[in-house]
């Protein structure tokens, strides 16, 4: 790969212009038909007249394009200071290779939808042929140094007008990209945010958001809120995929409960769906359902406390004689824990056992949620929105998640937080400056499992009925997994784990069958290539990175922003000197 | 008495059950101090090896005893080694050497991978060999004449032949492993490994081959394991592999993780008190609904009293 690209290197500069060749052919691609019928994609057959899918596609191109432009004029009118922002080349060779795996996808999608190669028509071959020349040519532009846009004194109204305008197209491309039918167009477009998002990355505009958002928590935290909470007025009042993003946000809660346990405090809890469990069967029995065994209703908001507490008692229960010996017995404890949940649950049926849950029939017709006289079974009408059944759930589930994000936040800040993190880091160094190891543990297993009841306890309304079986243990290790793919001990790497691994399976139907195996094989890539997940948190990316300088003093960067930003201004303005 | 007797016997060939299962596990934590979440997908691996082995024969049925005994069951068993010792190598080979000097976390995450993926990889491609039965259901474990079925009288005591089979195998496998681990090299390397890895590379032994026979080792107790658990429950399915390794995992830890003999001894008691737990316990919970509640309430036991096992073991404290 070196030698092809010193060799490449030697040809910078008609490169440029081979790349903008490969560019145009891609923008020009999208005014072609891609596919020989309608029913692939989001019908991609017009002259002229690209589809929002082929939109994307033209994007890419031209942002390949400004930026092979825009990189040379930049290196001979702008001050040095201003060059060094943005890197441009990289983001040039970026967006070509985004642009070839985009078409490439599409490409695919059409000919495995309607049957064949022969399906595509010019446009799908002229649009992978000219990113791939793209791609090729951009591999021998100058790399260069890390843009420093991320450095930029912004003015804070700007970097929240920033937030803002981000969170503004995660809302867009979330409803539209739920609103796609076709799994050809929905796999294409998921394919196409996660590629622009790593455009931007490479550009350094991603960077200067992250920045932004550091620097404005709480804007950030308020507008992600108030995106999440229009998100239903977005949907017409359509319940089908309210039903899923409800899915979304009980698998959310649920993970970002485990999150404490296993991202904060290190304790793999393979367990962890039993706690969730405990809260749906408290509240399924403590609910109006008929069949409900225990005879005392009180109300949700009672429910979902004592729901929380049985949890928590369980956590305590087997925490207590399992976190004394730590490590891998841990994991396999929780493991064999979940198993006598789901086994006592199915046992205590009347025959084996006292009638408690009905065993492995369950408990069903549980009543719609009525709390304060709301009813979220009943449809309401909203400044002109219909507000369905899982709407309202949708709403309550956001709440449910804004408090647990909220207590793992302020706990991963906190003193707790902070023993957590030196018991994962080394428990016998943490012992000896004092942190009480055992009780910390303990109230990391405790609240976690908190959480997770009073998450279980909406779960039992949404799903209607509980039953042993929802509770196995591959949901346990669908948990982690989001963790895993999300990244450890972050609350985005959590939300963002938790949307794929809910959503794919949704979306895409014909995956059903083979989600489990990917899963699987999913959870090896990942621990072998990327173990700290897509969205890190520093401190565990260094853990696995360790030798990693260049990322020792972008964490140290992060950690310290306002000392930062000023040293590397002050780093900047000496090196322009030199 | 005879009760007892009967229930006795019941558990001891259930235990060697776990206890061949149960060696892989501390074979393995023994020299990488590392709990082979997977494990339990070799032993369910090398019940599919025997049983393709068979099919690959011709399926025969209707055999002799003799050779029924003396050449199908051999090749079986050989054919679910192979499997399993390969499955194993892979595993070791691709997902965990990579993961040596990772934090502790990654390794047990990469095992529960390796774990769904197997039982998947079987569940939606063996059967779609042609010829082969449709691995989503459970799949009638080959008849072997002389075995399957029969038992002996003794008193008012009844011993299935395969609960025979199961002690016997233990008892060579006991004794074969012996023998490998103290007195041929490649056992004192493995034993040399497992003491201080480091100092025994220095000294010239081959550390990755030593950790990868621990591995093969350990799978090939596995499949005589699985062609055992065929024999006495007539039927595999793809999800065996993971209750038989929960129990066998708790095997190992009441016997001692790490300690071969502890192994063996764990899933014994581990079996008898199964076997015990369904006829003594009075009332509901005494049904065989609970024997599995049973087993694990032990391992929890185990590890709030005698942490290090019955037997004991050199590792215990892993942080």
């Amino acid at each position: 790969m070196s030698t092809l690209h010193e060799f490449l290197s030697r040809w910078a500069g008609p490169a440029r212009w081979v790349g903008l060749g490969g560019a145009v052919l891609v923008m020009v691609a999208a005014f072609l038909p891609w596919a020989y019928l309608p029913a692939a994609l989001d019908n991609v057959t017009y002259y002229g007249e690209p589809s929002i899918l082929q939109w994307l596609g033209f994007a890419l191109g031209f942002v390949t394009a400004a930026c092979l432009v825009a990189s040379p004029i930049l290196a001979a009118k702008a001050s040095p200071r201003t060059r060094r922002l943005l890197n441009l080349n990289r983001g040039a060779t970026a967006a070509a290779t985004a642009s070839l795996v985009y078409q490439a996808i599409a490409a695919i999608a059409v000919a495995l939808e309607l049957g064949g190669l022969i399906t595509l028509e010019p446009g799908a071959w002229l649009g992978v042929v000219g990113a791939a020349v793209a791609a090729l040519a951009t591999r021998a532009l100058h790399a260069g140094s890390d843009a420093r846009l991320r450095y930029l004194p912004t003015p804070a109204w700007a970097q929240i007008l920033g937030i803002v305008v981000v969170l503004a197209l995660v809302l867009v491309a979330a409803a539209y990209g739920l609103g796609l039918e076709d799994p050809g167009a929905f796999v294409a477009f998921g394919t196409f945010c996660g590629l622009a998002a790593w455009v931007l990355a490479r550009v350094g505009i991603m960077g200067w958001i992250s920045a932004a958002a550091a620097a404005n928590r709480s804007a950030l935290v308020l507008a992600s809120f108030v995106v999440a909470f229009v998100f239903p007025f977005t949907q017409n009042g359509s319940d089908a995929n309210m039903s899923i993003a409800a899915g979304v946000l009980i698998f959310a809660a649920t993970a970002m409960g485990l999150n404490i346990v296993v991202g904060l405090a290190g304790l793999l809890d393979l367990g962890y769906i039993a706690f969730l469990g405990a809260g749906a069967f408290t509240a399924a029995t403590l609910s109006e359902s008929a069949f409900a065994t225990l005879g005392w209703h009180p109300p949700f908001p009672i429910v979902m406390l004592i729901a929380g507490c049985v949890s928590a008692l369980l956590g305590l229960l087997i925490g207590s004689p399992t976190l004394r010996v730590s490590g891998d017995y841990l994991a396999i404890v929780t493991l064999a824990f979940g198993e006598i949940f789901r086994i006592t649950m199915n046992n205590l049926d009347g025959s084996d056992g006292p009638n408690i849950t009905r065993g492995s029939n369950g408990i069903p017709a549980i009543p719609n949620l009525d709390v304060f006289g709301f009813n979220f079974g009943e449809s309401h009408v909203i400044a002109g929105f219909d507000i369905g059944r899982f709407a309202n759930y949708y709403w309550l589930l956001l709440l449910v998640l804004a408090l647990i994000i909220v207590v793992f936040v302020n706990l991963n800040k906190s003193r707790i937080g902070r023993g957590w993190v030196a018991i994962r880091e080394d428990e016998r160094a943490a012992e000896a400056m004092g942190v009480n190891v055992f009780g910390l543990k303990l109230l990391a297993f405790a609240g976690g499992a908190f959480l997770a009841g009073v998450a279980g306890s909406v779960k039992a309304h949404v799903d209607v009925s509980v039953t042993p079986d929802q509770y196995v243990f591959m949901e346990s290790a669908f948990l982690v997994a989001g963790i895993v793919l999300g990244g450890m001990g972050t609350v985005g790497g959590v939300l963002v784990g938790a949307a794929i691994l809910k959503l794919l399976p949704e979306k895409l139907r014909f995956f059903e069958d083979y989600r489990l195996l990917l899963f699987g094989l999913l959870l090896i890539v990942m621990m072998r290539f990327r173990p700290e997940g897509l969205l890190p948190d520093q401190r565990r990316q260094l853990e696995f990175h360790a030798e990693d300088d260049e990322l020792a003093e972008e964490a140290d960067a992060q950690a310290l922003p306002d000392l930062a930003t000023a040293g590397a201004a002050l780093s900047a303005t000496k090196e322009d000197r030199a | 008495m005879d009760l007892l007797i009967q229930q006795l016997i019941n558990g001891l060939s259930l235990g060697a059950l776990y206890a061949l299962i149960a060696v892989g596990y501390t074979v393995v934590y023994g020299i990488v101090q590392l709990i082979n979440f997977a494990h339990g997908e070799v032993f369910m691996m090398g019940a599919f090896g025997s049983y393709t082995t068979w099919m690959l024969m011709g399926s025969p049925t209707n055999l002799s005893i003799g050779v029924a005994l003396g050449l199908v069951l051999p090749a079986m068993i050989l054919g679910g080694v192979l499997v399993s010792v390969g499955t194993a190598l892979l595993m070791e080979r691709f997902a965990y050497r990579p993961l040596r000097n990772a934090p502790r976390l990654a390794p047990l995450i990469s095992a529960i991978g390796l774990s769904i993926g197997l039982q998947e990889a079987v569940r939606l491609f063996y059967g779609q060999i042609p010829g082969f039965p449709d691995s989503r259901r459970a799949i009638p474990f080959p008849v072997i004449e002389g075995l399957t079925g029969r038992s002996i009288q003794v008193g008012g005591v009844t011993i299935q032949h395969s609960a025979i089979f199961t002690l016997g195998a233990l008892l060579i496998c006991a004794a074969l492993l012996w023998w490998f681990v103290n007195k041929t090299r490649m056992g004192r390397a493995m034993q040399a490994t497992s003491q201080d890895a480091d100092t025994a590379r220095l000294m010239g032994i081959n550390v990755d081959k030593a950790i990868a026979t621990a591995f093969a080792v350990g799978a090939a107790l596995a499949a005589v394991a699985g062609v055992a658990h065929g024999l006495r429950y007539n039927n595999i399915d793809f999800q065996m592999g993971f209750m038989a390794g929960m129990k066998a995992f708790t095997a190992a830890v009441l016997g001692g993780i790490g300690n071969i003999n502890g192994a063996v001894v764990g899933g014994l008691v581990l079996g008898i008190v199964e076997a015990m737990a369904t006829t003594y316990i009075p009332g509901q919970f005494g049904s065989s609904a609970w024997k599995d509640v049973w087993a694990f309430a032990i391992l929890i036991l185990v590890l709030v009293f005698r942490p290090q096992g019955l037997l004991g073991a050199k590792v215990v404290d892993r942080a």
